[in-house]
């Protein structure tokens, strides 16, 4: 394979992996409402490093742990920001700006 | 926002600074590092204080991103305020306007002697106090108001605006009737309760850096002012105090630069108390034009050695009309003229 036919490869990959964010934001929406309704906090650490520690379970290379983790913390960052949104619908979305 | 941790700062800690991001409404992106984890805050508004975070544990440094002064601020008016005193004379603009004049005035000879003699060789303000709060209050304490008629008298006299200086919110309205301009000193640049009550008035305001006071702190004082609905604010550069003894004060010519790139209101410098001594007005001056001043105060002294105050530090006529001469041929070279 050239370079290009990496690349579309990369592009069909993409493609996927948008679909699966926006599928994994709209739980993090539902979770919101769900958050909102029964008052519990946004930032809840121990599901965090629960969703840390199974993505560098599942990691079986060539990413380290380290740039699992890292890539995680922004997927983390996104989700606590969409259920931010669901829980309070009229404050403008700063993180897309 | 950005909040940096301590190297070895622990998960818990780190949850905790999380946590209060989070509950303070902000977005928070984390970035893991080798040795520092480093918070990103979003959406932090301008007026949150950033230093509650500095306290929290296991934080090594909180960084704002975001200028706590608003009005005040480049971007709030990009082209920059232009001050329109009247008959042609505006602050701002492409024209230096140099005020000067003695320290105090002292008698209508002499006032009127110093106004005559400015007025010839390009000054547009009269500058002169009359109430003269001085370090020591066995000092001379200046006129009051009468001495306020005397410089207006003179400055009419040979078509000059007058700037002095207001101590107090009890003298806005009797001065008011003589000023065109009202400083605030040094001393009071973060008396805000004369900020405030000089935001509610329309007429200009020139706002003295106070000798301890940063950039921040001089632009949140015209933030106080600028609050209030009155625009009409010029800041001034007088000098601040550093380990450097040699002279009265360090006049911080890198200022003038750094505001007019953070903030839209016109600048001045103020050489004459900038450094104490006569012999340095005239080079700090021409260095306050050559780095963008949008004018001078000069403290012009027609009999210096026999001043009532700050003698030391005032320009005979003579020495003022070679230093407009000097300006003079200084501004064309940064796009900007003297009359």
């Amino acid at each position: 394979m050239n370079i290009a036919d990496w690349r579309r490869r990369m592009d069909e990959i993409d493609k996927k992996l948008v679909d699966l964010l926006n599928e994994r934001s709209q739980c993090a929406l539902e979770i919101g409402r769900i958050k909102q309704e029964q008052g519990l906090p946004i930032y809840q650490p121990a599901r965090e490093n629960e969703v840390l520690c199974n993505a560098e379970g599942n990691n079986k290379g060539p990413l380290s742990h380290a740039a699992i983790r890292r890539l995680f913390e922004r997927i983390i960052d996104e989700a606590r920001s969409a259920e931010r949104l669901a829980m309070h619908p009229d404050s403008s979305d700063e993180g897309s700006k | 926002m950005v909040i940096v941790m301590h190297e070895g700062a622990t998960e818990a800690q780190i949850q905790h600074v999380i946590d209060r991001v989070v509950s303070s409404g902000f977005d928070v992106h984390r970035s893991t590092g080798a040795s520092h984890t480093v918070l990103g805050a979003v959406g932090v508004h301008r007026d949150f204080d950033h230093r509650d975070f500095e306290l929290l544990e296991g934080v090594r440094e909180v960084v704002r991103i975001t200028q706590p002064f608003k009005l005040a601020s480049r971007q709030f008016k990009p082209q920059g305020t232009i001050i329109d005193l009247g008959r042609g004379v505006k602050i701002g603009g492409d024209e230096i306007v140099v005020a000067a004049g003695p320290c105090s005035v002292e008698s209508p000879e002499q006032i009127n002697a110093v106004a005559e003699a400015v007025s010839k060789t390009g000054a547009r303000i009269l500058r002169a106090g009359a109430f003269k709060p001085r370090t020591s209050p066995y000092a001379f304490q200046g006129l009051g108001e009468k001495g306020l008629q005397l410089i207006r008298e003179a400055a009419d006299k040979f078509k000059l605006f007058v700037v002095s200086e207001v101590m107090d919110l009890s003298q806005i309205e009797m001065m008011g009737q003589y000023v065109d301009i009202f400083q605030v000193g040094a001393r009071n640049m973060q008396n805000y309760f004369l900020l405030r009550a000089l935001g509610e008035i329309q007429k200009p305001v020139l706002l003295k850096r106070g000798m301890s006071a940063t950039i921040e702190e001089l632009l949140l004082s015209a933030e106080y002012i600028l609050s209030g609905g009155n625009y009409n604010v010029i800041l001034c550069e007088r000098g601040i105090r550093t380990f450097e003894t040699y002279l009265r004060n360090t006049l911080d010519i890198a200022a003038i630069p750094v505001i007019k790139k953070l903030s839209h209101l016109p600048i001045v410098a103020d050489p004459s108390h900038g450094t104490g001594r006569r012999d340095k007005v005239p080079p700090m001056a021409r260095a306050a034009v050559a780095a963008g001043a949008d004018g001078l105060l000069i403290e012009v002294h027609n009999d210096p050695d026999h001043a009532l105050s700050d003698g030391a530090q005032s320009l005979t006529p003579v020495e003022f009309a070679q230093l407009m001469t000097e300006i003079r041929i200084i501004a064309p070279a940064v796009g900007r003229r003297i009359p």
